[in-house]
């Protein structure tokens, strides 16, 4: 009982912090369309209906969250209808509400839509339980095509009229550009020295060449450190050999080593 | 096995009272140079048997959890840049818009199979003290058409500097590098990475760079243990709120090879 009261509290301190930043937002909007109509400029009218559908859609997961309890559970009844002004309230709507009286809850705690919209919708649903599932079928297909030829029939105007021009500008992203990108990102395509861009060529391949070969060399001196890892050489210099392309020189490195290596460290 | 090596030298030449504290070793420098079988370079004192690692095509996992990785991808031209931010900002957790300048480095380990091992290496070139990131990305699990997301296995390891020449010890192979400059903002466990691709002109000079494209790529991505697909959804549903700006889809490397 008790943790389904913690449960109910903790969901409502949830919904109560995302309704007041929708809150804020619409507020916001609001300003901006009232005070700002003349600079105003449609991606900044999309941007905050974004974030609106953002809100919203983050509400909507608060209350579909498992942890939520049912809210249709929950019945709220005001006890006390009195006209006289009450300070509690007024603080917290914000100077909306200042009265609890009877003219105010019938529209504040409202559950059910008006009789009149109750009975249409009844309506409606009786209409649409009574035809059978392949006129509905049907009707859902006509739907369709309907508003794909509208669409086709506004594309089609669009793209003859002169506004096409307008259109280039509001293209945001260009899909060559995204192919690129996850190209280079996940394999590195345009970006490897060895498989070098149109420009640049010969310049950039003679570089891994020696790179390669000062990592063997670094290699090799570590190997000279080491001394009594002998078994090891053989297969450094494997790799070694199949990175630079010059094996003319590294082997004899190597063997120069294993030379130097058969002498026991301990002997003085 | 110290203790030993020095009982046989140091008797002649050093104090009687300094015995005990060269034995521990821990007290500071030996006196002399002790000519020893093990190694003393760094990498292989800590390996205690070298053999040719096997180049495994199993799942890599780190630890016990088997993490993956969604991933939506698309981008956005400079010019759309700042309205592509500007309504990130507002769609996304408050915080401080973070920018982050990288350099990463992709290295290849060619095994006896045909595809090599790939490890990505990272570093930060703006926030000193910062650990690298090495990153394992798996092959991406392709076929259910419900999943709204790229999937691959993932592993994520913090190390320390010397991070590319322990790989390069180990044998892998610096393929490429570039270094990447952007923003990158977070909305619950989803992280929305956007950022510009330089090409390094002069291998290991991060200086001269050059932008790959007059595009920005804008990553969006959840790492998630594995089975959890429904965080694909709630990607697709925040993937929609940044239509028509950016076009995040599901994008398959292997297509555009």
């Amino acid at each position: 009982m008790q943790r389904e009261e913690k449960q109910l509290e903790l969901s409502l301190e949830a919904l109560i912090s995302q309704v007041a930043d929708l809150k804020n937002s619409l507020v916001s909007f609001i300003y901006k369309l009232e005070n700002e109509y003349d600079r105003l400029t449609w991606p900044s009218v999309l941007d905050s209906f974004a974030l609106l559908s953002g809100q919203l859609s983050t509400l909507n997961k608060v209350l579909k969250h498992e942890k939520t309890p049912l809210m249709r559970n929950q019945v709220i009844i005001p006890l006390v209808l009195s006209p006289d002004r009450d300070e509690e309230i007024m603080r917290q709507t914000e100077g909306r509400v200042p009265v609890f009286s009877h003219e105010v809850v019938p529209d504040h705690l409202r559950t059910k839509p008006d009789p009149e919209v109750e009975e249409q919708e009844k309506q409606l649903i009786t209409d649409a339980t009574r035809i059978s599932s392949d006129v509905a079928q049907k009707q859902i297909q006509s739907l369709n095509k309907l508003c794909s030829n509208l669409l086709e029939k506004i594309s089609k105007e669009e793209r003859e009229s002169e506004s096409g021009g307008l259109r280039q500008n509001k293209q945001t992203f260009n899909p060559a550009d995204t192919n690129a990108l996850v190209a280079a990102v996940a394999f590195g395509k345009g970006l490897s020295n060895r498989r070098p861009p149109g420009s640049g060529g010969p310049v950039q391949a003679s570089q891994p060449g020696a790179g390669a070969i000062i990592a063997g060399a670094s290699g090799i001196q570590q190997v000279q450190m080491s001394g009594a890892s002998s078994q090891q050489q053989p297969m450094l210099g494997g790799v070694q050999m199949s990175q630079a392309g010059q094996p003319g020189k590294i082997p004899s490195g190597i063997k120069t080593n294993i030379k130097s290596a058969s002498m026991h460290p301990y002997q003085r | 096995a110290r203790s030993d090596e020095g009982v046989g030298r140091r008797p002649r030449r050093r104090k009687r009272g300094c015995a005990g504290g060269a034995r521990t070793g821990a007290g500071g420098a030996l006196e002399q140079p002790v000519k020893r079988g093990a190694p003393a370079a760094p990498p292989y004192r800590e390996a205690k048997t070298m053999e040719a690692p096997p180049v495994t095509m199993m799942p890599v996992t780190g630890g016990t959890i088997n993490m993956m990785e969604y991933l939506l991808q698309g981008s956005v031209l400079d010019q759309s840049l700042e309205s592509l931010l500007h309504r990130l900002r507002g769609l996304c957790d408050n915080m401080e818009p973070e920018t982050f300048l990288d350099h990463e480095m992709v290295f290849l380990l060619k095994g006896q199979q045909a595809s090599p091992f790939v490890l990505r290496a990272r570093r930060s070139m703006d926030k000193t003290g910062t650990p690298w990131h090495l990153r394992y990305l798996g092959q991406p699990e392709m076929g259910d058409k419900n999943r709204h997301a790229l999937v691959r296995n993932c592993v994520d390891i913090a190390t320390s500097e010397n991070l590319t020449d322990f790989l390069v010890e180990m044998g892998f192979r610096m393929d490429h590098e570039f270094v990447t400059k952007g923003h990158v903002f977070r909305k619950g466990i989803m992280k929305i990475v956007v950022y510009k691709i330089f090409r390094i002109l002069v291998p290991g000079n991060t200086d001269s760079i050059e932008p790959l494209s007059l595009s920005y790529l804008v990553e969006l991505s959840i790492v998630a243990p594995a089975g959890q697909d429904v965080v694909s959804d709630d990607m697709r549903n925040f993937a929609e709120q940044l239509k028509p700006l950016v076009h995040l889809e599901k994008i398959d490397p292997k297509r555009l090879m």
